[in-house]
């Protein structure tokens, strides 16, 4: 006889069922009921134990005022602001942008909680359509407002054929213990080009899911960067399938963690069509008691003959406790292809340590330009002067927090 | 008495990894204003005394003592060791990726104003200082716009070090093979560079295992270095008989 156990459940899934019930969402609130949040037997959640780490849900938002600065301003920019998942100020659009909301979700049905619970939720979607050669920096600024709550966004950013933009998105909000849960759609049309930025700046009690999916038409181009630096725990969520022959995707990532922060990010991109690029780096320095997660797949079909992929995870650990879990996969059913990945991890370079304080560079001042040095490959591409200097900010924001001696 | 630059009593050092005793009792003394050299063949022990007065990690001095302007600096870290006025030009300068050399060496001058309680180089200035100090070296600024040392040859790696030499102003200077990896003209331009930083406020010590780079940079004292100790001292004319008997004739050890 087979008797299976039943799942005990706890306040947080108590909590999630029960918003997904009042939200209609029936069938994945039983789901969750059976199965709970996923635990560490779950393959796609070894190194994130939902279960254990998400300790509470807090009630849907009421409709908030506003948080009063933005976290990060980048000048020249469009801004979008976005609180507690609502539209608050859309402004004039420059050239090329379109701006609208539409009913429900955008992201696609796939069998995980955290965008589960995002397509149950998620009441509308803001939809930026870029139509041409669009000059500023359309900055989605994504809030959290007043106490805790549950938030949940949705947006869906449309590139059209032939056109080029730069997108920003800022996840920042007031210091509560939010839950937020973002997701964005990109579709990036025929030859259109996109850089498409992700910076976490939530407090730091926040856990924060964000999952982004990709499509890319032929010849199109994606520079994708996520730089994570706030929220207690965070899991971004990359979801890609290049499907149009000629497309290069472009995909980094830059976790700068520190005190007892859990940050995660997760990538699984298909190569589905013949004849696609992709290149992925992700980056990782960890202090303190912080632990960072790197989970990248890369599958090529059968027919996606020529596929040239070359994943790179490099994490930089300062102290002993810290920890930097990484796991690269490649999954290559075609056999005509250029496919690699690398993994390294290691502590400040001694030797260049030594050579900067033999010049009278104190130890923390060298440790930051090692690290400065470190990161700055990821930072280089990002053309727009503004927008590099603001993420550049986040950086030496970073750097500038309190810490002990890093290399202790 | 008056207090000697730099002295080293009986210096003792092991190197931690090898477990490993290097130094076996270095006594040295240079006084203010005098450059002395240190001769020893491959292996002596020359760069590890380098490396232990400069502070490097993995270097421990199980005995003896270093004063610096009668000052112990056995306890200091390297930056406060560079910040008291000693300078290292290395034997092999480390290549720091993603370092600009610019941003480098106005970090390190900064620094070192910082712990003397200067004021900030204003950019004008600093640019100022490293156009004029490079020049007399020959250094193509274009060079500095590089990481640091990284891909820089052999040569250019040391004119580097003796650049950052001439901004810092240390007052005692350890030059560690600056003659290895140079040509006949470099070698000219490196020393004119170095006998232009004589003065009687700065003491040196020039490492070297060939006689030639004396020829340039004269000694007020030349010291032979064999397995950890000096083993013989003497005035400039010791590296001349250095070169022509063979180190030998100074150690017993077999060539
Ligand atoms: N980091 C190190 N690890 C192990 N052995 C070392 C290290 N540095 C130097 N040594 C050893 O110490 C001795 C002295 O080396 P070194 O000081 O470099 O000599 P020199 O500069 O006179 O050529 C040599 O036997 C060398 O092999
Ligand atoms: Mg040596």
């Amino acid at each position: 006889m087979n008797i299976q156990t039943p799942v005990r459940l706890g306040p947080a899934e108590e909590k999630l069922i029960a918003q997904l019930e009042g939200a209609g969402a029936d069938a994945l609130a039983d789901q969750l009921r059976a199965r709970g949040l996923p635990t560490r037997r779950v393959e796609a959640y070894h190194y994130t134990d939902l279960k254990m780490l998400l300790r509470d849900v807090p009630d849907l938002p009421e409709p908030g005022e506003a948080a009063a600065a933005p976290a990060l301003r980048v000048p020249g920019s469009y801004r979008l602001l976005v609180a507690d998942g609502e539209v608050q100020e859309v402004g004039t659009a420059p050239a090329g942008v379109i701006v609208s909301e539409q009913d429900g979700p955008v992201l696609s049905e796939r069998d995980d909680p955290i965008v589960g619970v995002n397509r149950a939720l998620a009441v509308s979607t803001l939809k930026v359509r870029l139509e041409s050669s669009v000059d500023p920096v359309v900055h989605i600024d994504r809030r959290a407002t007043g106490v805790a709550g549950h938030v949940v966004g949705s947006v869906l950013i449309d590139v059209a054929d032939g056109a080029s933009a730069t997108v920003l998105e800022s996840c920042s909000g007031t210091e509560e213990a939010h839950l937020t849960n973002f997701a964005t759609k990109v579709n990036l049309g025929k030859g259109a080009r996109l850089t498409h930025i992700v910076v976490d700046l939530s407090g730091e009690t926040v856990t924060r899911f964000h999952t982004l999916e990709y499509e890319f038409a032929a010849e199109s181009h994606l520079h994708g960067l996520v730089l994570n630096s706030g929220s207690q725990l965070s899991r971004t969520q990359i979801f890609g399938t290049v499907n149009g022959e000629g497309a290069h995707a472009d995909l980094n990532g830059l976790n700068l963690v520190n005190g007892g922060q859990h940050c995660d990010i997760t990538m699984d991109l298909t190569h589905a069509v013949p004849n696609t690029t992709s290149k992925e780096k992700f980056k990782v320095v960890a202090r303190e008691k912080a632990k960072a997660v790197f989970q990248g797949k890369i599958l090529v079909a059968q027919d996606a003959q020529k596929t040239d992929a070359k994943m790179m995870m490099q994490g930089l650990m300062l102290g002993a406790t810290a920890e930097i879990l990484s796991k690269p996969e490649l999954e290559i059913y075609a056999d005509d292809v250029v496919c690699g990945h690398g993994s390294t991890c290691g502590d400040l370079d001694h030797d260049a340590m030594f050579y900067l304080m033999s010049r009278g560079v104190p130890q923390k001042l060298a440790e930051s330009m090692l690290i400065r040095a470190f990161v700055q490959e990821l930072l280089d591409p990002i053309e727009d002067a503004e927008l590099n200097e603001a993420l550049s900010g986040v950086v030496e924001d970073w750097l500038a927090q309190e810490g002990q001696n890093l290399s202790a | 008495m008056t207090t000697p630059m730099l002295e080293i009593r009986d210096l003792h050092v092991r190197i931690e990894e090898e477990n490993k005793a290097i130094l076996k009792g270095v006594n040295l003394t240079i006084p203010h204003g005098e450059v002395h050299a240190v001769m020893g063949r491959n292996g002596s022990g020359k760069s590890t005394l380098s490396y232990a007065l400069a502070g490097r990690e993995g270097y421990e001095i199980t005995d003896g003592d270093v004063l610096l302007d009668g000052e112990s600096i056995v306890d200091m870290e390297p930056d406060e060791r560079a910040a008291a006025g000693l300078f290292l030009a290395f034997q092999y300068p480390i290549e720091i990726p993603g370092v600009a050399t610019m941003t480098f060496l106005k970090a390190a001058m900064n620094a070192q104003r910082k712990a003397r309680e200067q004021e900030e180089l204003s950019t004008p200035d600093f640019r100022k200082a490293v156009r004029e100090a490079a020049g007399k070296l020959s250094i193509d600024t274009d060079m500095l716009k590089r990481a640091l040392n990284v891909g820089f040859s052999g040569g250019e790696k040391k004119r580097a070090e003796v650049l950052q030499m001439a901004l810092l102003q240390p007052k005692m200077c350890i030059l560690d093979e600056t003659d290895s990896g140079l040509d006949i003209d470099a070698l000219q331009i490196v020393s004119e560079g170095v006998n232009g930083l004589r003065s009687p406020q700065r003491s040196m010590l020039v490492i070297t295992h060939y006689q030639r780079l004396l020829n340039h940079i004269v000694p007020d004292r030349v010291h032979v270095f064999s397995d950890g100790r000096v083993v013989e001292s003497g005035d400039k004319d010791l590296a001349l008989e250095l070169e022509s008997k063979g180190y030998a004739a100074f150690d017993g050890v077999p060539a």
